[in-house]
């Protein structure tokens, strides 16, 4: 077959239109290059925001409420959830588990005496499984005195660097005001009350109020709180990825509002998407314009050799000789563009991997999955679309 | 392997032949294997045409040519190609050398166009000894003498395994020592493969033992 091919090449002259063959072969290697950058590119980021190199805790939790707007400010029940509101938000992929976080329905008002301070206040809980701090001081019985709460970060930070300066009051570390301050904590209606002393039993960063344990709640609540149950204004969700861009669009969709922090990732990663699908795009037009440019000179070369593959073929070549010797012209470079493409993003992908390590981001040194897979489906695109016009055109004559 | 005629008659000549007697047109005949036929023909009678019917690469006429009982239309053009590398080999009246080629270039074609090649390549010298052609080997087909190009395509023909060979008026621009030359050539490749030929040409001749004759 060797020498056959050999007398081919001077018979069926594939030089003509050389340099068109050649500028489609960079369209096709510069269409690869973005196609598969956009792929890796896309891995990479995925393996920012989820690999387990990278995130500091896995599983995130978010408090979520109603927008209060003008129309529903003061309608209470308008920005409470209702049952099916509830159950649509259950139901979402985005969401591993939920709870509601329930609140007061009595009248609370605490008092520091060390401090000077007496205020009214407020009380939320929430399953354990929910709360981030973990101390054993968190249970509370009925007939119990003493009321562990758990009071957010922010307060603290509120009271020593804006109250207590201010006021010229000691600034306090959180060891001193879990060993020593005791909340004066009164509950009552409008019929009767009772006092607790609270004990601060942590801080948290999850949430921002004032946690009493969940049993304390369902007690007081029942005790001194109305005959109906309220519905829950605010649930707390676990969710393994908060910058998921579907969970995003259902808050917005629902006119619900959380942590907006959490969700910045998100807006990063919607420019990334859209940035990856608008480079893939270009990519793929590109390549339908080479693999258009391939055909095209492809029946160049078989209508400039019109009188000498009849003549094969009357001789007694067969067409699938011929089809052989064509793609054997061609594909070869197919492969080494495919080849060094890969190798080029191969080369990308660990200098990029050098680079964000430097800045604690950690990606893999070696091309992804999807490169590697993109690569073989472009290359067997490219064969399949030329072997198909190899074999229409021969076999026209 | 058989062929069978079956009423053939060319589209193009249909009134002319329909008035005139002819032993091939418009009837039954079968060529048996082995055979060494000759068909007698005046010019303009369709001898060309008939070897390009018979080697299917016309196909203007009614009635049919069969190849081993199969009508030429139902070959597949893989099949083709397969019968044309082992079963059929031809020689054009118009020869049809590439021109971009060698003369052993035209031929060595033929003989490697088969992955296993039916003669080793020094039969090409050998057989371009005994057509006194071995000095135009290395030329560019297009600078051969007609005659010259004529004993080439023989040889080109008789590069591959064959059960019939079509000639075509094959010693037309040939001497007559030339021409006996090359029919002895071509008696000794048919009789060492058991293969039969059938060959068109305007006169009488006695440079094959002839099995059949026909008057087109």
């Amino acid at each position: 077959m060797q020498q056959f091919f050999a007398l081919l090449k001077k018979i069926i002259r594939t030089g003509i239109g050389r340099v068109r063959f050649l500028m489609a072969g960079i369209g096709l290697g510069v269409a690869m290059l973005l196609i598969l950058i956009a792929a890796q590119v896309n891995t990479n980021f995925n393996e920012l925001l989820h690999g387990s190199a990278n995130a500091s805790e896995t599983i995130d939790y978010l408090v979520i409420n109603k927008k209060i707007t003008n129309e529903t400010s003061g309608n209470e029940s308008a920005n409470a959830f209702s049952d099916s509101e509830i159950q649509e938000l259950s139901k979402q992929p985005f969401i591993d588990s939920f709870s509601y976080i329930t609140s007061n329905q009595f009248k609370v008002m605490a008092e520091i005496p060390a401090f000077g301070i007496q205020s009214m206040l407020f009380f939320e809980s929430m399953p354990n499984d929910y709360v981030d701090v973990k101390t054993e001081n968190w249970n509370w019985k009925e007939g119990q005195g003493e009321l562990p709460i758990i009071v957010p970060n922010s307060f603290l930070d509120l009271y020593n660097f804006v109250f207590a300066i201010g006021q010229g009051s000691p600034q306090v570390s959180q060891e001193t005001i879990m060993a020593a301050a005791a909340i004066k904590i009164t509950i009552y209606n409008d019929i009767t009350g009772e006092s607790f002393t609270g004990k601060i039993a942590g801080f948290s960063d999850r949430i921002t109020t004032i946690l009493v344990p969940q049993s304390f709640m369902n007690w007081a609540n029942k005790k001194y709180g109305g005959q109906a149950t309220k519905k829950p204004s605010r649930v707390i969700v676990k969710t393994k990825d908060p910058s998921n861009p579907q969970l995003v669009q259902f808050l917005k969709e629902h006119k619900y509002s959380t942590n907006e922090e959490k969700l910045r990732f998100s807006r990063y990663r919607g420019i990334v998407d859209i940035i990856t699908s608008a480079v893939s795009f270009f990519g793929l037009i590109l390549l339908l314009f080479a693999l258009l440019v391939f055909s095209m000179f492809i029946q160049l070369v078989v209508e400039s050799c019109k009188y000498e593959i009849q003549l094969l073929i009357t001789l007694g070549a067969a067409p699938r000789q011929l089809q052989r010797y064509l793609m054997k012209q061609f594909v070869p470079m197919y492969f080494i563009i495919g080849g060094a493409c890969f190798l080029l993003v191969s080369a990308l992908q660990w200098w990029a991997s050098v680079q964000l390590a430097k800045q604690q981001m950690f990606v893999s040194p070696y091309p992804g999955v999807m490169t590697v897979v993109s690569t073989v489906l472009i290359l067997l695109l490219v064969y399949i679309v030329n072997a198909w016009n190899v074999r229409k055109y021969i076999n026209q004559h | 392997m058989e062929i069978a005629l079956n009423q053939l008659v060319p589209i193009p000549l249909r009134d002319k032949i329909l008035q005139q007697q002819s032993d091939v047109w418009n009837s039954n005949i079968t060529f048996r294997p082995g055979r060494f036929i000759k068909i007698k023909a005046p010019s303009g009678t369709g001898k060309t045409t008939l070897i390009h019917y018979l080697y299917n690469i016309r196909y203007d006429y009614t009635g049919s040519v069969s190849f081993n009982g199969k009508p030429w239309p139902q070959y597949s053009s893989e099949e083709l190609a397969e019968l044309r590398q082992q079963k059929i080999s031809v020689v054009f009246q118009d020869l049809r050398l590439f021109d971009q080629l060698t003369a052993r270039e035209n031929i060595e074609l033929k003989r490697v166009m088969l992955p296993k090649p039916y003669h080793p390549a020094e039969k090409i010298q050998e057989m371009a000894e005994q057509l006194r052609v071995t000095h135009v080997l290395q030329q560019s087909a297009r600078t051969l003498s007609y005659g010259e190009r004529q004993r080439i395509a023989i040889i080109r023909a008789l590069m591959q395994p064959f059960e019939w060979l079509m000639m075509d008026e094959p010693f037309s621009h040939l001497d007559d020592a030339n021409a006996s030359r090359a029919a002895e050539l071509i008696a000794a490749e048919c009789t060492a493969r058991n293969a039969g030929f059938i060959l068109t040409d305007l006169d009488d001749d006695q440079r094959f033992n002839y099995h059949d004759h026909y008057h087109l």
